[in-house]
């Protein structure tokens, strides 16, 4: 079995912060490697002095843990979050967690071809898988209102964690990763149609062009009074058998 | 216009501020109703005014008076709100009111999760007349209500301040003491102050305290 993938995101900087003259502090990335196919998004918590420091570094920080957690074949998931843990508070020390808090949202195509999804804190993860509908493990506030969310550095433990590890599939699978400036503003009934939006308009075009075009659209977002940075990554995995995509 | 308008909501975050207006019998006297009535009457004016506002400032009207609380003006944006003057007779059923203001913020069709967390303002002249401890405890443990910010005013000599102060359930946190029917309008136009200014920061969940030595010989 063998599978082919496609990831890509874009993140820019929210009118608050353009208006204060301060950084982005959202960050994501994208990686590859023996271990996998890897998507992460991250959001500093604005009201926090080293929220920068925070976002970037639990994006090397899950770089850095699934590269160490898929070598041991069989690991539980658990072993995973408590490596991104650590490892993230190795990356900003000497700096305290709390002034470093941040989300981070994370899915992770394995070479068996499961995926491991979820993350901490608020945002949007959403899974397609075939023509199943969306389904999102991090999404719904629930009780909670607008800002309020968990973090790396102010929620400890495994509670505050949302990841699962998806099984093999034969069909096309999708995942798509945003921060709470995006996943507050879409309408979840429309969840399934922007997704379809991601890879209709996206997938085709090249590299440069897609990258261009989707920060466009972030910054041009429609929602009135909109004030936060925005991030949206995607990862699509494409099961093959056999020479065939499924 | 971007494709994405087809997948995202199209009003600003919501910041719902909820009045539970007491309009029992003795709010008619000296006054009480008509400065009440003037100034919240004002106070959703200053709302409309509001431009500079990042969330869209929703208001909602809960009177409790006779037997049962109703729902005066239903949660919409402060320039959609057509003011009509409340009328007060009858008993305080305070406890209806509790629970009316509980489902109210417990409806998340009504108040999604991207909506700023509400602010409840709890205004009465007297000793509740219904069962109000269980309706408080259930708002207060309710997960989502008992995160609202809660703000309390008694009016005259006979406001029951103890269950105003409950109501506020922290110690840190006083009762505004309107003394006259006068001091309702300071103490609203403290209130437009507060909400206007969570409205323009950068965070509004966080609240923003106005100092009330910002009005004139505001007293609480």
């Amino acid at each position: 079995m063998a599978q082919t993938t496609l990831s890509f995101g874009a993140s820019i900087r929210g009118p608050l912060h353009l208006q204060q003259g301060i950084t982005n502090q959202d960050a994501w990335l994208r990686a590859e490697g023996s271990f996998g196919s890897l998507i992460v998004v991250c959001d500093g918590l604005g009201s926090r002095p080293d929220a920068l420091l925070g976002s970037r570094s639990a994006c090397l920080a899950v770089r850095e843990a699934c590269v160490r957690w898929t070598r041991v074949t069989g690991a539980p998931v658990y072993y995973l979050v408590h490596l991104i843990e650590v490892l993230w508070r190795l990356r900003i020390y000497p700096c305290a967690p709390p002034d470093a808090a941040t989300t981070c949202l994370l899915a992770l195509a394995l070479p068996t071809g499961e995926m491991v999804v979820g993350g901490i804190g608020d945002g949007l993860v959403a899974i397609r898988t075939g023509d199943l509908p969306v389904s999102t493990i991090i999404g719904d506030r629930a009780d909670s209102f607008s800002n309020e969310t968990c973090a790396l550095g102010v929620s400890p433990g495994m509670k505050a964690w949302h990841l699962t590890k998806l099984p093999f599939s034969h069909q096309q699978r999708l995942a798509v990763l945003a921060s709470d400036g995006v996943a507050d503003d879409l309408n979840p009934e429309k969840l399934d149609d922007f997704c379809d939006w991601l890879i209709f308009s996206f997938e085709e075009l090249h590299p440069v062009q897609r990258w261009h075009r989707l920060v466009a659209e972030l910054r041009a977002w429609p929602t009135p009074r909109h004030l936060d940075d925005k991030t949206i990554a995607v990862l699509k995995v494409n099961a093959e058998v056999a020479g065939r995509k499924r | 216009m971007s494709k994405l308008s087809d997948f995202t909501v199209s009003s600003p975050r919501p910041l719902p501020v909820i009045l539970l207006a007491d309009v029992s019998g003795s709010m008619a006297e000296n006054g009480k109703i008509d400065t009440l009535n003037a100034a919240v009457s004002e106070m959703i004016a200053t709302f409309v005014e509001e431009e500079a506002t990042r969330a869209e400032i929703q208001v909602a009207i809960i009177t409790f008076g006779g037997s049962a609380a109703r729902v005066h003006t239903p949660l919409k944006p402060a320039s959609e709100v057509k003011w009509e003057n409340m009328a007060a007779s009858g008993r305080t059923p305070m406890g209806s009111a509790f629970t009316t203001v509980q489902q109210i913020i417990e409806d998340r069709q009504l108040i999604p999760g991207r909506a700023y967390r509400p602010t409840i303002v709890l205004i009465s002249d007297g000793i509740p007349t219904d069962d109000w401890k269980t309706p408080l405890e259930l708002l207060l443990g309710s997960e989502r209500a008992s995160k609202a910010m809660r703000f309390a005013m008694g009016i005259g000599e006979e406001a029951d301040l103890v269950t105003l102060k409950t109501f506020l359930a922290d110690p840190a946190s006083k009762v505004f003491h309107a003394h006259e029917a006068r001091e309702i309008k300071k103490f609203f136009r403290w209130l437009s102050m507060s909400v206007t200014s969570r409205s323009r920061s950068a965070n509004p969940n966080n609240a923003v305290v106005v100092e009330p030595t910002d009005l004139d010989d505001f007293d609480f």
